[in-house]
């Protein structure tokens, strides 16, 4: 679900310029990550369809209200959960998940393989149904809530937010830093595939290509030494010693309260409707 | 007499699991001097930079540093420590390695940061850097969304705000357009003017009259093969083809097609014979 929330917000990260300062920009990033956060605990947490729809039309809403750019989160929102359709849908199938077939897509006839035996029918069943629509309608509301963070939010001011928390500088420094050269080595990457492209005739046999795979990473990581090394001395070069230290300063006002009152008040919601499934 | 800022005595270093990267390396940079320092890729220049830093330590030989012996604990203790990491600012090659903070205000203030200073002194700070490198509009610009020449720049301002009276710049121009080349050359006679003692690690001849008055070229021996006036080094044609800083090649005069040891910094005469001498200075 991790992985999903932040490929959604790598998808919807803001420009760092001439970005409409909307109220949900504006406010601090600290009552953004509290008060988002908890909602995605809620989502999480819930086991009921209707709770994790009202999550989903509370994040949009949310997102409409903020000035989100519409097409870059509704691209983030949509395609992350389509993946996770893919991965859900064996589980609508009765092999998989038991309960009433609603749906019947195959006369396979009673069988067994071994140990292994197989109903009649393959079916879809509602209770299969029920868990595949509860995990995606439960990954579309996490998305749809990071994805509102990332695109409200700037990096920095995340990574200020976090810190503001009281998240240990090194861990924000490390997140901040792999978030910064992740796309330089990205980059690396892709010169090294062009490279490669650039002189190949024809069809490569796949022992071949692996091979070059297997280089083409050994080269970025000997890159990636290469620049963390550099960075560790431009780091101590002016006058680190071991103690990140940060302008980071926060300004928490009333909107900030209302906001995390107001997302708690969601959360819990979420929670009180979804709790018993 | 002028009071000398680095002394190398005999310096001489090697990587961890490779040969040597410098030999018996010696020679002095005073107070406002501009040094540059010359050689070809992989003669060592990098590395003299790095152990002028602190950032390495010579495995033979000493190196000393505004009067003291550079060594691991010298560069840790207060108030030598400290003082050597305000004195001495170090431009990396690579600006995506300098620049590691979240905006380029953070980055301005991370060595303040780390000397202790008061907010409101490193917010002044700042603010007073970013003004004379003309870059107060990307304070809040992530660093790595900038181009070549505004990468350097904030490089440049994150050491600027320290009050360094020595800069170590490692081939400042590379990966520059013509125009941001052009200021950051600008920018270097400035800081000069006012003081400034610099060691550029270059083999851009043409550059090397506008960043030095002074060179000592590094030959690919890892050994000093000369140490001298920016003028006489240029003019030494010789030296510079055995440091293979250039190197004999083939251009067109009319319809001679010749070769000789060949610069691009310099003007330079030459006579052709077949019946035609004509001295003539031309200028690549």
């Amino acid at each position: 679900m991790g992985a999903l929330v932040l490929a959604a917000a790598t998808l919807v990260q803001p420009a760092d310029t001439g970005a409409e300062r909307t109220w949900l920009r504006r406010l601090d990033a600290r009552a953004k990550i509290v008060g988002l956060l908890g909602f995605i605990v809620a989502a999480t947490l819930s086991r009921s369809l209707p709770a994790l729809g009202v999550c989903v039309l509370t994040a949009w809403v949310l997102a409409g209200a903020g000035g989100v750019d519409w097409r870059r989160f509704a691209l983030a929102v949509l395609s992350v959960p389509a993946f996770t359709l893919a991965i859900a849908a064996p589980a609508t199938l009765n092999v998989v998940t038991g309960g009433r077939d609603i749906l019947v897509l195959w006369h396979m006839g009673l069988g067994h393989w071994g140990p292994w035996s197989w109903p009649e029918v393959l079916a879809v069943t509602d209770r299969g149904l029920f868990v595949a629509g509860r995990f995606v309608l439960r990954s579309l509301a996490c998305v749809s809530l990071g994805a509102i963070l990332a695109a409200s939010t700037r990096p920095t001011d995340l990574f200020r937010g976090l810190r503001g928390l009281g998240v240990p500088a090194v861990f924000v420094t490390v997140l901040d830093m792999m978030v910064r050269y992740l796309g330089l080595l990205l980059r690396g990457a892709e010169e090294i595939h062009l490279a490669k492209l650039s002189r190949s005739i024809g069809h490569v046999p796949v022992r071949r290509e692996q091979a070059w795979a297997a280089a083409g990473m050994a080269e970025l990581y000997r890159k990636c030494r290469r620049l963390s090394g550099e960075v560790a001395d431009a780091m101590v070069s002016r006058g680190f010693s071991g103690e990140v230290r940060s302008l980071s300063t926060g300004r928490w006002g009333w909107p900030e309260t209302v906001f995390v009152l107001a997302c708690a008040a969601g959360a819990t919601t979420a929670l009180a409707l979804g709790w018993g499934g | 007499m002028t009071e000398r800022v680095f002394r190398l005595d005999g310096v001489s270093f090697s990587y961890p699991g490779s040969g040597s990267c410098l030999e018996e390396v010696s020679f002095e940079v005073g107070r406002g001097e501009r040094v540059a320092l010359l050689g070809a890729n992989g003669s060592g220049k990098s590395t003299v930079l790095r152990l002028m830093d602190g950032l390495h330590f010579a495995s033979l030989g000493r190196l000393v540093a505004l009067g003291e012996v550079l060594s691991p604990a010298a560069v840790e203790r207060p108030p030598f420590g400290p003082r050597f990491r305000k004195e001495v600012g170090f431009l990396f090659q690579d600006s995506d390695a300098q620049l590691f903070s979240p905006s380029v205000e953070e980055e301005v203030a991370f060595g303040p940061l780390q000397m202790g200073w008061t907010r409101p002194e490193i917010l002044r700070r700042v603010g007073d850097t970013l003004q004379i490198l003309g870059i107060e509009a990307l304070r809040d610009r992530p660093p790595q969304n900038l181009s070549a020449g505004e990468k350097k720049k904030v490089a440049l301002a994150s050491l600027l705000a320290l009050s360094p009276s020595v800069l170590l710049l490692d081939e400042p121009t590379a990966g520059l357009d013509p125009r941001s080349q052009g200021a950051l050359l600008e920018l270097l006679e400035e800081l000069h003017a006012s003081g400034f003692t610099t060691v550029t690690a270059t083999h851009d001849l043409e550059l090397v009259p506008h960043l030095a008055d002074r060179a000592v070229v590094l030959g690919e021996d890892h050994r000093i093969a000369a140490d001298g006036s920016v003028r006489d080094i240029l003019a030494d044609t010789d030296l510079l083809v055995r440091v293979n800083l250039i190197h004999a090649h083939r251009h067109r005069h009319g319809a001679l097609v010749h070769s000789h040891p060949h610069q691009h910094a310099v003007m330079h005469e030459h006579s052709h014979r077949l019946g035609h001498p004509h001295p003539h200075p031309h200028e690549d």
